[in-house]
């Protein structure tokens, strides 16, 4: 009984020395979130001259609670644009364009442009190295006035192949969204 | 062994009785073998046998019959012998056959449930949680098929443990698409305690535990194995394990190492893309006997897993998941079958190593020590833009380090009591290569935990009260997800104390009750608290809270158990659990706009819930030969507090199977034809507002099993061939958040074979 006593005191003095906790926990390193988009502008440059109009949709914080900034445009009727997209990452500095990436894989991405104008006019302006269409450039013609929105949607590892998707209808598309932002417009 | 020496020294007698380990009742028609004279015996109805021409000297003794496990002893043969033999039933059967916690030898008036060495070889195919699925209520929750992890009784992840030899394993347990980093072909058993609280166990826990146990080393001084080989025809799987062992004079050994690799699975109608898997687990176990009241083990097992996640599962926005909810076949699907597996995947890799000693200066003192330390990598690979896929988006490191010493005591009036203390440090580190904010932050937890035990064990009662107290100290750095990016840091303390209670009675040989009261409480979960960020896959924004408090859950059970004329067997437990603060994810009004498209938002909230339901089984031993056995399992989760169901609780099922057994045909010995149904319910205790799309119809399926054993002439062959899902059926099942992509599995055949040498 006594030796048994003994190994008890032995055995919990054996665990007191796991009993502090003086662990200091470092900081954790904050990730430089290099693939997040931030920003996206689509540069409407008249075709025949007159004034760029830029559309702006800004979200700093990528997934957080912050609200977006959105840029509200007017267009000009019955008129033709040069469409340019540039996507940014502006969560660092400075900020990495993220349109780079796009242009290098092509093949897996397309933009797609659905608009509440019935007499506009979206053609894709640039192709991929299989001769389909991405949609960092389009061309796009404006009807008479009103007032509707602009979504562009992009989508990565789409079916470019899939039945109307070269034309621009998302409907077949398929893969995931990276991007899809609307613009309130009026055309006046 | 050398054969024919002098004639008389081959006219030994030996003779002996087989008869079941627990009731001592004698086992008639089993068949005996001595493997080096290549003699054997058939029991009589009195469970008697006799091999009247033996040769003296040492013999490896098979002992096999319907229902019970395939037994090898070894002795020594010198002059005219009688020997008991003892066999236990299959657990498949023994569950029914009930009278349930008097068949164990630990004292539980817990009800369990048990997967055997039989059992465990005759599903060599599956992952861990699949693998107990079809014991009563046990259930699991899927991403795919290679995902999954148990439930029981409604509750998962952090409200169960899991103890791999007895370490509560420390791993990312948090998300739904986290399955246990552990090989069941490495243990010999694993038990499911449908408890009220594991008052000796330290770790988060509202009553359940699952206990893996590994195989014990045979008392063998030669080298001997088993190898386990499956081929399976969906996903054109294949898996080989073998276990070596061997028992010296005072070191004992075995290794047991798994390989499997599978290709993309297949519904009924099409191949499920990226759902290939691959894995290679080791384990070692050495054994040390320093003097006969000391002995030390050290137990190492290492699980790396690589596993394909449904390629048509990885999405983007809300838009994208509706779109996928009226897709016939998920996109991306292949026409073709591969072996494959690109992202979305995880790879885990998650190692163990056990220090364990014990000391027993007298029979009635027992003291252990144990030290183990586990460490556990995920990388989770996500589908990424400009090369990223082959980054982990999620890449966690964590560290656990174990301390617990034991004091068991046993007192002549049939009183026991055990005490113990444990500490446990987690330190978890994210990686800083993913590129992406972390989804759980850094911590480091301490815990300190004390528990005593006392139960008394007669031949009609058992009685067991505990009580346990653990202390929570946790240190946290977390990123902020609002601009600019800061650190933030918490600290949190938890003191919890928890108290169980139970008592079971035998009212005769053939009725058996018991009652369980417990009182148990768990800390909120890291993710619970901290999680913050998009969680791919279910394109819902999680949001933690750290101001949760923890949950406390007052869990009662009935359980009866018996039978009928010996014809009809039957066991039900009835469980009813109140949990206050009951933390689930709360889906939001709010749809949250980001550049990607708008998510819905869930936080992590606190109610009070009940949970109750009851699993039945009941066996009708129709002759010596044709049995059936059927099992249900009903469960209803509430939010009492809101009135509203709870989300993710298991639908209520019907299994039933019929047996038709035959002791020999031809060669073939333990022959058994094995018809399945499964019929699993819609969930409709949800409401639409809890899910993205309403819950899968109620499903059936069939399946077909045939076995058998034979003897070659030194190595006892065991195969089977099983048939899952027999019509093909095309299902989706509530528990399995592919389900939102894809159908579940169509048919697959499996064989395998089991070779002890």
């Amino acid at each position: 009984m006594k030796s048994s006593n003994l190994c008890v005191m032995i055995c919990w003095s054996c665990l007191l020395p796991f009993t502090g906790c003086d662990d200091e926990l470092k900081d954790p390193v904050i990730p430089n979130e290099e693939e997040l988009i931030t920003t996206l502008t689509y540069r409407l440059i008249p075709t025949e001259g007159g004034e760029t109009v830029v559309l702006t949709y800004k979200d700093l914080d990528g997934d957080g609670p912050g609200e977006a900034i959105v840029s509200v445009q007017t267009l000009s009727a019955l008129t033709s644009y040069n469409g340019v997209l540039d996507l940014l990452n502006e969560s660092q500095s400075p900020s990495s364009s993220i349109t780079e990436e796009i242009e290098e894989e092509a093949i897996d991405h397309q933009f797609f442009f659905e608009n509440t104008f019935d007499d506009w006019q979206i053609q894709y302006a640039d192709t991929d190295f299989n001769g389909q269409p991405i949609g960092l450039s389009t061309l796009l013609t404006t009807g008479v006035n009103g007032t509707g929105s602009l979504t562009i949607t992009l989508r990565h590892e789409p079916d470019k192949n899939g039945t109307g998707v070269g034309s621009g209808d998302m409907t077949l598309a398929g893969g995931e969204t990276d991007i899809a932002v609307t613009f309130l417009i009026s055309v006046q | 062994m050398p054969v024919g020496l002098l004639a008389q020294t081959c006219e030994v007698k030996v003779g002996g009785r087989i008869q079941d380990g627990s009731s001592s009742e004698p086992i008639a028609y089993a068949n005996v073998f001595f493997k080096e004279a290549l003699q054997g015996a058939v029991s009589d109805e009195e469970g008697f046998f006799e091999l009247p021409l033996l040769c003296r000297g040492t013999y490896h003794v098979v002992v096999s019959h319907i229902g019970c496990q395939t037994k090898e002893f070894y002795l020594s043969v010198y002059q005219d012998t009688v020997m008991v033999f003892e066999l236990d039933h299959n657990s498949q059967l023994l569950d029914e056959l009930a009278i349930s916690s008097t068949l164990i030898s630990e004292t539980t008036t817990q009800e369990l449930v048990t997967m055997d060495a039989h059992a465990i070889s005759q599903n060599t195919d599956k992952n861990i949680a699949n693998m107990l699925d079809n014991l009563a209520g046990v259930s699991t929750l899927k991403n795919g098929n290679n995902i999954a992890k148990p439930i029981v009784n409604g509750l998962y992840g952090n409200r169960l443990i899991l103890l791999n030899n007895g370490v509560a394993q420390s791993g990312q347990q948090w998300g739904a698409d986290h399955s246990p980093e552990i090989d069941p072909l490495a243990a010999d058993k694993i038990t499911v305690i449908k408890g009220v609280g594991a008052l000796e166990y330290q770790g988060s826990n509202l009553g359940s535990v699952i206990l893996v146990t590994p195989h014990k080393i045979d008392n063998e001084p030669h080298l001997h194995g088993k190898a386990r080989y499956f081929f399976e025809s969906n996903g054109l799987g294949n898996g080989l394990n073998i276990r070596l062992q061997q028992h010296l004079e005072k070191l004992a050994w075995s290794v047991v190492g798994t390989a499997k690799k599978k290709g993309d699975s297949r519904a009924s109608d099409y191949y499920l893309t990226n759902t290939g898997s691959s894995e290679g687990d080791l384990a070692l176990q050495l054994e040390y006997a320093h003097n006969p009241l000391w002995k030390s083990e050290v137990y190492i097992s290492s699980f790396n897993a690589r596993l394909g996640v449904l390629r048509g599962a990885h999405i983007g926005n809300l838009t994208d998941l509706e779109e996928a909810l009226t897709r016939e076949k998920p996109f991306y699907t292949q026409d073709q079958f591969s072996y494959q597996i690109t992202s979305p995947s995880q790879n885990v890799n998650h190692h163990l190593l056990k220090l364990h000693t014990k000391f027993v200066p007298h029979e009635d003192h027992q003291f252990d020590l144990t030290y183990a330390t586990q460490w556990d990598i995920r990388k989770e690979f996500d589908v990424r833009r400009g090369g990223r896929s082959d980054i982990a988006a999620l890449d966690l490191n964590q560290m656990t380090q174990f301390v617990e010493g034991k004091y068991k005591r046993y007192f002549s009036n049939d009183w026991e009591l055990a005490s113990g203390m444990q500490f446990n440090r987690i330190d978890n580190v994210n990686s800083t290569s993913t590129g992406i904010l972390p989804l759980i932050p850094d911590y480091i937890s301490f815990e300190t935990g004390i528990f005593v035990l006392a139960s008394k064990k007669t031949d009609q009662m058992t009685f067991e009260l505990g009580g346990r107290y653990d202390y929570l100290d946790q240190r946290v750095a977390a990123i902020s997800i609002s601009l600019p990016r800061e650190i933030l840091r918490y600290y949190n303390h938890f003191n919890n104390l928890s108290a169980a209670s139970g008592f079971s009675y035998s009212f005769s040989k053939f009725l058996n009750a018991s009652y369980n009261l417990g009182l148990v409480s768990r800390n909120p979960a890291i993710n619970e608290l901290y999680s913050n960020g998009l969680h791919q896959g279910v394109s819902g924004i999680e949001e933690g809270d750290p101001n949760l408090k923890r949950e406390q859950s007052l869990k009662n059970t009935f359980s009866l158990g018996g039978s009928l004329n010996q014809k009809i067997l039957f066991e039900l437990l009835y469980y009813d659990q109140r949990i206050e603060n009951y933390i689930f994810l709360n889906p939001q009004d709010e749809l949250r706009a980001t550049i990607r498209g708008s998510f819905p938002v869930f936080k992590y909230t606190q109610a009070t819930a009940r949970i109750f339901g009851f699993d039945v089984t009941s066996t009708f031993l129709i002759s010596d030969q044709l049995n059936m056995v059927l099992r249900s399992s009903f469960l209803k989760g509430t939010d009492i507090q809101n009135e509203r169901p709870l989300i993710y609780m298991p639908s209520n099922n019907l299994f039933s199977t019929v047996n038709y057994q035959m002791p020999q045909v031809g060669n073939w010995e333990q022959v058994e034809f094995q018809i399945s149904s499964k019929y699993v319910f819609e969930q409709k205790n949800i409401l639409p507002s809890q899910d993205f799309t309403r819950p899968p119809e109620g499903y059936h399926l069939v399946g077909l099993k045939i076995s058998g054993e034979r003897q070659l002439k030194n190595n006892r062959l065991n195969i089977f061939l099983r048939i899952d899902n027999l019509l093909n059926v095309a299902y989706r099942d509530y528990l399995n958040r592919q389900r939102y992509f894809a159908d579940d599995l169509g048919i697959n055949f499996v064989t395998g074979v089991n070779l002890n040498f």
